[in-house]
């Protein structure tokens, strides 16, 4: 997830955000909107179920109405013969549901020895009225149904539906009503007034309910056959049990039961059983007949309008989203295309190419803020890179300028030994081992004429330049004053003069500095504040130099400075240095102290002045091994050999 | 290097404690400086906790005492360690300013 990009991500948790709730609200909306239809075609249903029982029971009691009439016409008296075909006739023509009627006597009740006397007058198909005469040997009506029934309930009573023998297909039932004769203060059954009523009244009554599409209403009798479907087939044929069978539903068989027992309710059926698909099914009982009616309500169609406007709202819900993405896209790109541009610009400018320049980005809000300040920072980069270059390169140069000051100041020193006519009267040798830094020690030795070695050596208070340049000076000085022949403090007197000048910075310089007459050994000497020099006689022990006091040079213009004088004897040695030997630090933070530069002068005093020079110089070298050399090292050594020339 | 500098009678005590070498210098040198600027002019330095002074250290004092003569004043030492006395000895600076054993006697020293 988290190497995915930003626009994915956006559109990740938009979409999902915004779908979910658009599911929650489409299937909430679904929901009430289903419940809220089925309810209502419920509502629907029942009330034309009712209205259709109303209906029904209407044309039957009406109907019903004409037999029982003549039943108790009837029983209140006596009719001829005639008399009562006229009425049977009656019955029919004047009423057109009754397809045919009769009214059917007790055995020898309407006349004794009229076994049956039964008038009976129907309706043919071109409309004509026929009379016959029921009852004969091989029609022994009082085993009829429409006879029995009445008879042995003591009420009106309709038969079961039956089609019609006379062909036509149609549909009857009959409405028989016992009528009695009161003899000697107890009622008698005399007979049966019966009616053959056509049933396609009602049938048109129930196909005329149409329900949606696939939606019906079917009758079925008391005994629970159909005496109305759709399916005509299964009129007469079948009943709701034989379809509960066939489809092996005991749920079905129920609800017929219920429906013949005149129950009324609302069953929920799955598809297949009364419908292809799932249905409702609305029943309620014509109690006037014991017949039951059946309302069949297709549970999708019913729903067709919610589902419909579902998909659209689904539909609708889609491209809103779809139309949602694209414009995350959008906007996700406004923010990655710049994103984009500037890491790529910046990854050149990471690259040193400081001179790219950033995208253009015009816009008030925090892209803009922020490729602006890109832009800022690659200025502001260049410019310090530029700076910082610069810099460098003026370092560089000085640094390349020390080296080359460097190199001037150490060429000054003399390295050879100077040439003497004849032998060697005396050997003088120095090392000077420079700091990191240009320093301030010197050392310088020169013959100022045949017989006389002038040699001193320095140390410039601090480092750097400045110190370089001072003791460029001093070295000058002394060397120029003391080749016009004067003493060791005579000479320091002057040059002390000539520093003190312009010295606000208070700048100064120990000098050591002697003039040894070669012939005769006499060491005529003056000290500037320098470290005293050790001393070591042949066959003795090294010791310091006493030396005459005197101040630093540069600092105080009536600083005065004497003269003192030994002789040296030949095998004698000096050794000068400056307190870059003495201050030397190892790594333990010692010095490396006169106690040690005596000791190592001790162990090689029997050595050359190059020798010990050079001993020496190791031995400080090893002592601070590892530590960065902090001050300039300067060891001078001068042995007197005294050999004449 | 640690400074800490007060007032004591006439004097203006400095106490200087552990290096006074090039990287030092400035800063001890600025110390005094400022302390000659608020108007002292008698200054005692006491470098009893002062283990090392380079040339550097000596030409800082050079700066200061120069300026106090400048302006009629004067500046001593006390309790020097070896190492500062042998430096102090060699570039003969004890002809130039006053050294006392201790702080006391430096103070009782008009």
């Amino acid at each position: 997830m988290k190497n995915r990009g930003l626009a994915f991500k956006l559109i990740l948790f938009t979409l999902s955000g915004t779908m979910a709730v658009l599911l929650a609200a489409f299937a909430y909306f679904y929901h009430s909107s289903k419940d809220s239809m089925m309810q209502y075609a419920e509502e629907n249903a029942r009330n034309l179920t009712h209205s259709t029982v109303y209906q029904i029971e209407k044309v039957l009691v009406g109907v019903g109405k004409v037999p029982l009439n003549y039943a108790s016409l009837l029983s209140g008296r006596n009719f001829e013969a005639e008399d009562i075909v006229r009425i049977v006739e009656r019955m029919v023509s004047a009423n057109p549901e009754i397809y045919g009627a009769a009214i059917a006597f007790e055995p020898d009740a309407f006349a004794a020895g009229a076994h049956y006397f039964a008038p009976y007058c129907c309706r043919k198909h071109d409309g004509h009225l026929t009379n016959v005469m029921l009852g004969d040997a091989s029609y022994h009506y009082f085993t009829m149904d429409w006879y029995q029934i009445p008879r042995e309930l003591n009420q009106a009573a309709w038969t079961e539906p039956y089609y019609d023998e006379g062909g036509g297909n149609m549909i009857m039932a009959s409405f028989s009503v016992p009528f009695y004769k009161g003899k000697d203060g107890e009622k008698r059954f005399q007979g049966v007034v019966t009616s053959n009523i056509a049933l396609n009244g009602l049938q048109e009554i129930v196909s005329a309910i149409r329900l949606y599409r696939s939606g019906y209403a079917f009758l079925i009798s008391r005994n629970g056959v159909f005496i109305t479907h759709p399916d005509s087939r299964l009129v007469m044929t079948n009943s709701i049990f034989s379809i509960a069978e066939e489809k092996k539903s005991s749920l079905l068989r129920r609800i017929g039961k219920d429906m013949i027992n005149g129950g009324e309710g609302l069953v929920a059926l799955q598809s297949g059983l009364l419908l292809r698909d799932k249905c409702r099914l609305y029943y309620a009982p014509l109690s006037s007949i014991g017949w039951s009616l059946g309302v069949v309500i297709p549970e999708h169609e019913l729903l067709e309008g919610v589902n419909r406007l579902g998909r659209m709202v689904i539909l609708i819900g889609l491209a809103g989203v779809f139309l949602l993405t694209i414009m995350v896209m959008l906007i996700a790109r406004t923010i990655t295309r710049p994103l984009k541009e500037l890491s790529a610009t910046t990854v050149e400018i990471a690259r040193g190419n400081l001179d790219t320049r950033l995208p253009d980005i015009l816009r008030g809000d925090e892209i803009g803020t922020l490729a602006r300040s890109f832009e800022e920072m690659r200025l502001a980069l260049k410019d310090y890179i530029k700076h910082l270059t610069e810099t460098t390169a003026a370092k560089e140069r000085i640094e390349s300028e020390l080296k080359i000051a460097r190199n001037i100041q150490m060429s000054f020193l003399p390295k050879a030994f100077p040439p003497l006519p004849g032998k060697n009267r005396m050997e003088i040798s120095a090392r000077l081992e420079p700091a990191r830094e240009i320093g301030g020690d010197l050392y310088d030795y020169s013959l100022i004429d045949d017989d006389h070695l002038f040699f001193a050596v320095g140390d410039v208070s601090d480092k750097g330049i400045p110190a370089a340049l001072f003791m460029a000076v001093t070295k000058t000085l002394l060397k120029g004053i003391a080749e016009t022949g004067m003493g060791p403090s005579v000479i320091l007197n002057r040059c002390n003069l000539e520093l003190c000048g312009e010295n606000d910075s208070m700048m100064f310089v120990t000098v050591f500095c002697g003039v040894l007459d070669l012939r005769t050994g006499r060491l005529k000497y003056s000290n500037a504040g320098h470290e005293h020099p050790i001393i070591v006689r042949r066959d003795g022990q090294p010791e310091f130099l006493p030396v005459p006091e005197g101040f630093l040079l540069g600092v105080e213009e009536a600083s005065s400075y004497q003269t003192m004088e030994i002789e040296l004897k030949p095998g004698d040695m000096l050794i000068v240095y400056t307190d870059g030997v003495t201050e030397a630090v190892n790594a333990a933070g010692e010095l490396y102290s006169h106690e040690n530069l005596m000791a190592t002068v001790r162990s090689c005093s029997s050595l050359s002045a190059e020798g010990i020079a050079t001993e020496i110089l190791a031995s400080v070298k090893l002592f601070s091994s590892g530590i960065p050399q902090a001050d300039d090292i300067t060891v001078l050594s001068l042995s007197f050999t005294g050999a004449k020339v | 290097m640690e400074l800490k500098g007060y007032k004591q009678d006439k004097f203006f005590i400095v106490k200087a404690s552990g290096r006074l070498d090039a990287t030092t210098a400035t800063e001890f040198e600025k110390f005094c400086l400022e302390s000659i600027q608020q108007g002292e002019s008698m200054l005692v330095v006491d470098l009893a906790g002062l283990e090392y002074m380079s040339s550097a250290g000596l030409r800082s004092i050079l700066v200061v005492g120069k300026k106090l003569k400048s302006a009629g004043g004067s500046l001593s030492f006390s309790s020097l360690t070896p190492n500062v006395a042998h430096v102090f000895s060699i570039s003969s600076f004890g002809s130039m300013f006053t050294v006392y054993d201790s702080l006391e006697k430096a103070l009782g020293n008009s």
